[in-house]
């Protein structure tokens, strides 16, 4: 993150680092109270055998069990998966909605962006019961009606090892990509006119546009979608809770699911706290892939 | 642009003072988590020792019956009425998300005085030393109000740590018509059980194909995700396996019985009695089947089924189109559950109650007389009978049972009698379990049984992979001495 | 938009292509679309428990009776709503000026210390939101003793760092000469942020605005926590209560779960204007 920071600071305007400082002081204040502030608990319980009465300090061994923890590593294994096979497609997704939505008309355009906003608006629990009939294990379930028009024997969509997480990848796949609809197309009304009358009296195709002055231009909005995204998905549990329970034998076993569990299930809140913290490690080297590898050449 | 500037500037010292105030509040309790700090309960904890003092009660209860949480109203204003000092304070929440909320509360140190939860929970929240234990304030007239079965459960080691609400049997429920199809003399059942290979017979006799595909099953169980564990718990007991540890404390479910248990549920759906999609069969799909005809048995069955499936037929009857799309007239009967290995039949069967708390403060012991007052007055009388009677469950306590004389019921008397039945041969209670014993068998359930049970039923593995999986992990918790071994 | 060659090609050729573009869209849409069909169409159903839906794809009868069934079933069922829309507009009205503020400050100004803050901030976010649930719970209802309010409900979502994040990425295209004009002509910090960035910022404030009052009124866990009685509730806590032990409620809380999405569709389509007109950052320069 200090990279793009660096590079950027000889256009920034000078002799405002106190406005800096005020502008940024509520922000500040929140985040030390609300988020700082429970994130250094968690860390000191990270060290702790927590128990509600007095806990008990027992050094790195919470560390250690889940490093040698074969659950733990699986359930990292399983969130690689799912985030790998989700967060590009989710994205490019998302781009070519925008941009499919961007030359039509404004009524069309408002039409489509409703269209595609609507299933954010709706409750994730009251979804998932209807997800949980669209992935009927019975010849009458949705998704075995579809397959069966294709000569395809109904699936145990989600009670078998082989198609549990491929289930939550379509789920994934088909909902939700409201938000980040939006915040491309926010960003695509923000392109400067300017940039495309220069191309087209260079007489720049369609494509010629979309590679040169598109993408680079929207490269902090992908960025920020990316590196959230990711996040997001290191850290989903909702949906494996709601639909599989981490089942069958683990295999969506995600390790924010697990991470839930021994929070909440087992009481091992100092488990929890480490595993937690390591996760965080691992996001926190992701993301700064992520920033070094895209974030070099973003224009500031 | 200038007003809403001032005015926006104005926000931003309002909310930048605020939230000085409160950060200031923040430094000096910020050692809260680990000092005696306030707790839930602490308004009434804190409050003076004299008889009749005033007392605030907090109980988290969740929609134990349809009606239940319509009458927290009256509920707190008849406590009122009875204890005019005492206060009784309830926080609703929804089933699924109650052990949640209470566990957060437990972990921060503030649980409310009493929770409504499963007697199976109680030893987890022992271990924790959260639980209270009311022994020394609970009255004799209070737990002789009891019956002796259902009070037992509420027990760890010798603590009493609430009172039960109602004790409910989970058996199996079959269709009468097709029982009848099929030949099976279901009142002999109902009176003298059955066994593995009778049951085998009895389920492959009631399915129904249509060319290839099944139009009908012998039997469909519920086992999508956690339910898993309620199959294999309800039958693990009458297979010899009444509870996870056997009277030495040996981990039971490393016996040669498990082992054939898991290989003859496994054998059920093989036959093509039951859906080999089983393991994604949740609660309401298998009573959707039910009702419409695509299986004979189902389970598990719970007494206030008999209730659904009646009001079902009255809207079939009724042709306004409000009844279960297909369904059909059923009549709900209900059947124990096979005896497998040999086994006596050993019924599963759950108690739930009010589980009394404390919090990081010892409660006085006033306070804690209050709780059992509390806890005393939600579970007997007038209350436990309303709420039982709606869940067709039986009555546990004398004064319920003389508050339900005046409330009708409409109950098939053979089904009652069944019901009586096995809950002659209920699992005993196990308070002689310690609580770390029990909280490790927990661990292995979850990180073991459930997901290898899912994986056994989705075909994926073998009824032996299954039980070594158990077996080494039975091991590393409780030792080659620790587990059963025959 | 002229990223599309509008003037090259014929008419039809237009047509042609918008119709291409609007059948992809509508075919990606009708798989998104369904699920929320179904939840829609269910409302319409009979108040009847889960076991007895019937998972057809056509309504089989239409009655309102779920939606009365909703708003009988509890007397606080309005007030779930009101309680939501307080908390989602106050978390939204501070998250889009204190964002866009901040924001600004990262993109745009220089102080020491700069790039550490913002690291700081983003690594929060690494963290799993069921950790610091628990820390998070005993400073608001230990400490501060607030449980059961909106202080409660409100003070932890003031400002996101999503939020923060978002902003500053949106800001970092705005041209840092336009503050530097501003300044030469002797704007202070305060009127360049009131007077030049917040106008050229519209678009991402409503974005901000939408995404936040989204998250807040579907957050489930935190006011699940913090509330103790019905009448302080927020919808989506409210809405568990339709699932009982053996049963749901299925059509109410289908209703339920449609009414709860309404607020949000107002929202959406009252800031709508601000996505379609794009701030146009050149118009601004001129």
């Amino acid at each position: 993150m200090a990279q793009p920071a660096q590079s950027a600071k000889k256009r920034k305007i000078k002799g405002d680092g106190v406005w800096g400082y005020a502008f940024i002081a509520v922000a500040l204040i929140v985040y030390a109270m609300f988020t700082a502030y429970p994130v250094l608990s968690a860390f000191i319980i990270s060290f702790q055998e927590y128990k509600p009465l007095g806990s008990t300090y027992i050094g790195f061994d919470n560390y250690t069990a889940t490093l040698k923890d074969d659950l733990f590593w699986k359930s990292i294994k399983n969130t690689l998966v799912y985030t790998v096979l989700t967060v590009p497609v989710a994205l490019l997704l998302s781009f070519l909605v925008a941009i499919m939505i961007l030359p039509l008309r404004k009524k069309l355009q408002a039409v489509f962006k409703a269209v595609y906003y609507l299933p954010v608006v709706a409750s994730g629990v009251a979804l998932s019961l209807v997800w949980l009939w669209i992935f009927d294990p019975m010849p009458g379930g949705i998704f075995n009606q579809f397959i069966g028009w294709f000569g395809a024997h109904n699936q145990n969509w989600l009670g078998a090892s082989a198609t549990a997480m491929f289930s939550l990848v379509i789920m994934a796949w088909l909902s939700s990509h409201g938000a980040s609809i939006i915040i491309y197309l926010a960003a695509l009304l923000g392109i400067d006119d300017s940039y495309y009358e220069a191309a087209d009296l260079d007489g720049a195709s369609f494509l010629q546009k979309l590679w040169h002055i598109v993408i680079p231009s929207l490269k902090p909005t992908t960025l920020f979608l990316l590196v959230t995204a990711v996040i997001g998905s290191f850290q989903v549990f909702q949906n494996a809770y709601l639909m599989t329970g981490g089942g069958p034998d683990h295999a969506t076993t995600m390790v924010g699911l697990l991470i839930f569990d021994n929070a909440f299930k087992y009481f091992e809140f100092g488990k929890a706290a480490a595993q937690s913290l390591i996760l965080a490690l691992i996001i926190a080297l992701v993301s700064l892939f992520q920033f070094k590898f895209l974030g070099k050449d973003v224009d500031y | 642009m200038m007003n809403k500037g001032k005015a926006l500037s104005l926000m931003l010292a309002a909310t930048l003072s605020v939230s000085a105030l409160t950060a200031c509040g923040g430094n000096n309790n910020n050692n809260g988590a680990a000092s005696p700090a306030a707790s839930g309960s602490s308004a009434a904890a804190s409050g003076s020792a004299d008889a009749g003092a005033k007392d605030t009660i907090t109980a988290l209860l969740p929609p134990v019956s349809p009606t239940y949480q319509d009458n927290f109203d009256q509920m707190e204003k008849d406590f009122n009425a009875q204890y005019p000092n005492l206060t009784l304070k309830i926080e609703p929440a929804s089933w699924e998300d109650m052990t949640q909320k209470l566990d957060t509360q437990v972990n921060a140190g503030s649980p409310p005085d009493i929770a409504f939860i499963g007697s199976d929970g109680i030893a987890k929240y022992v271990q924790q030393g959260m639980a209270l234990d009311l022994t020394d304030v609970a009255t004799s007239e209070m737990t002789g109000d009891y019956d002796a079965t259902p009070l037992e459960y509420m027990k760890n080691g010798s603590g009493l740590y609430g009172f039960p609400a109602y004790m409910e049997v989970h058996a199996l429920g079959g269709n009468k018509q097709f029982l009848e199809e099929a030949g099976i003399d279901w009142k002999k059942v109902q009176k003298d059980g059955w066994t593995y290979e009778e049951f085998r017979e009895a389920i492959k006799k009631g399915v129904v194909k249509n060319g290839d595909a099944t139009s009908r099953y012998g039997f469909v169980f519920a086992t999508a995700g956690v339910a898993s564990k309620d199959y294999l718990g309800i039958m693990a007991k009458s297979a010899g396996m009444p509870a996870a540890f056997n009277e030495d404390m040996k981990y039971a479910y490393t016996s040669k019985n498990y082992l054939e248990l898991l290989t003859d549920l496994r054998q059920l759906i093989d036959d093509g009695s039951m859906p080999k999609e089983l393991s994604s069969v949740d609660a309401g799909k298998r009573w959707n089947m039910f009702l419409t005809g695509q299986t004979m048995i189902t389970g598990k069955g719970l007494a206030t089924f008999e209730n659904s499936a009646k009001k079902n037929n009255e809207k079939i009857d009724a042709k306004d189109g409000s009844a279960v799309k297909d369904s059909i007239k059923v009549d709900y009967i209900v059947l124990p559950v096979p005896t497998f290995a040999g086994a006596l039949p050993i019924s599963y069967t759950v108690v739930d109650g009010y589980v009394a708390f404390r919090g990081k403060k010892e409660p006085t012991a006033e306070h804690k007389a209050n709780i059992a007052k509390a806890a005393y007055f939600l579970s007997s009388g007038k209350v436990a009978a309303t709420t039982n009677n709606d869940l067709f469950a039986a009555h546990i306590t004398k004064s319920a049972r003389d508050a339900a004389a005046s409330m009708p019921m409409e109950r098939d008397p053979n089904n009652q009698a069944a019901v009586q039945t096995m809950l002659s041969h209920a699992a005993p209670a196990r308070p002689d379990i310690p609580a770390e014993l029990g909280a490790k068998a927990i661990k292995i359930e979850n990180e073991v049984i459930i997901p290898k049970m899912q994986a056994l039923l989705a075909n994926e593995i073998k009824p032996q992979e299954m039980y070594d999986a158990v077996k080494k992990a039975a091991i590393a918790a409780f030792g080659e001495d620790g587990i059963v071994q025959d | 938009m002229s990223l599309y060659n509008n003037h090259t090609g014929s008419r039809a050729g237009k047509t042609a292509r918008n119709a291409v573009i609007v059948v992809l869209l509508l075919l990606f849409a009708l798989a998104t679309l369904f699920p929320i069909y179904f939840m829609v169409m269910s409302s319409f159903g009979d108040p009847v428990e889960a076991g007895a839906v019937s998972y057809s794809l056509w309504p089989s009868s239409f009655t309102l009776d779920s939606y009365k069934f909703f708003f009988d079933y509890s007397e606080y069922s309005y007030r779930w709503i009101l309680n939501s829309t307080i908390v989602a507009g106050a978390v939204t009205i501070t998250n889009v000026f204190f964002a866009t503020m901040a924001g600004y400050a990262f993109s745009k100004l220089r102080f020491k210390g700069r790039g550490l803050l913002f690291s700081i901030l983003l690594a929060a976010m690494m963290i799993p939101y069921q950790v610091t649930q628990v820390p998070l719970y005993i400073l608001i209802v230990n400490t501060f003793q607030i449980e059961n309010s909106y202080s409660a409900l409100i003070l932890p979502g003031l400002v996101t760092v999503y939020n923060i994040f978002l902003a500053k990425q949106f800001m970092s295209s705005i041209p840092t000469e336009i503050m530097e004009s501003a300044k030469v002509e002797g704007c202070s910090q305060l009127q360049i942020f009131f007077r030049i960035i917040m106008p050229l910022s519209k678009t991402v404030m409503a974005v901000i605005a939408i995404l936040t009052f989204m998250d807040s009124w579907n957050t489930f866990f935190w006011p699940f926590l913090v509330t103790n009685t019905m009448d302080m509730q927020t919808i989506q806590v409210g809405l568990k209560n339709f699932r009982f032990a053996n049963t749901t409620y299925f059509s109410p809380m289908m209703a339920g779960a449609t009414i709860s999405a309404v607020p949000m569709f107002i929202l959406f389509f009252s800031l709508q204007r601000y996505f379609l007109e794009g701030v146009t950052v050149g118009a601004v320069k001129g």
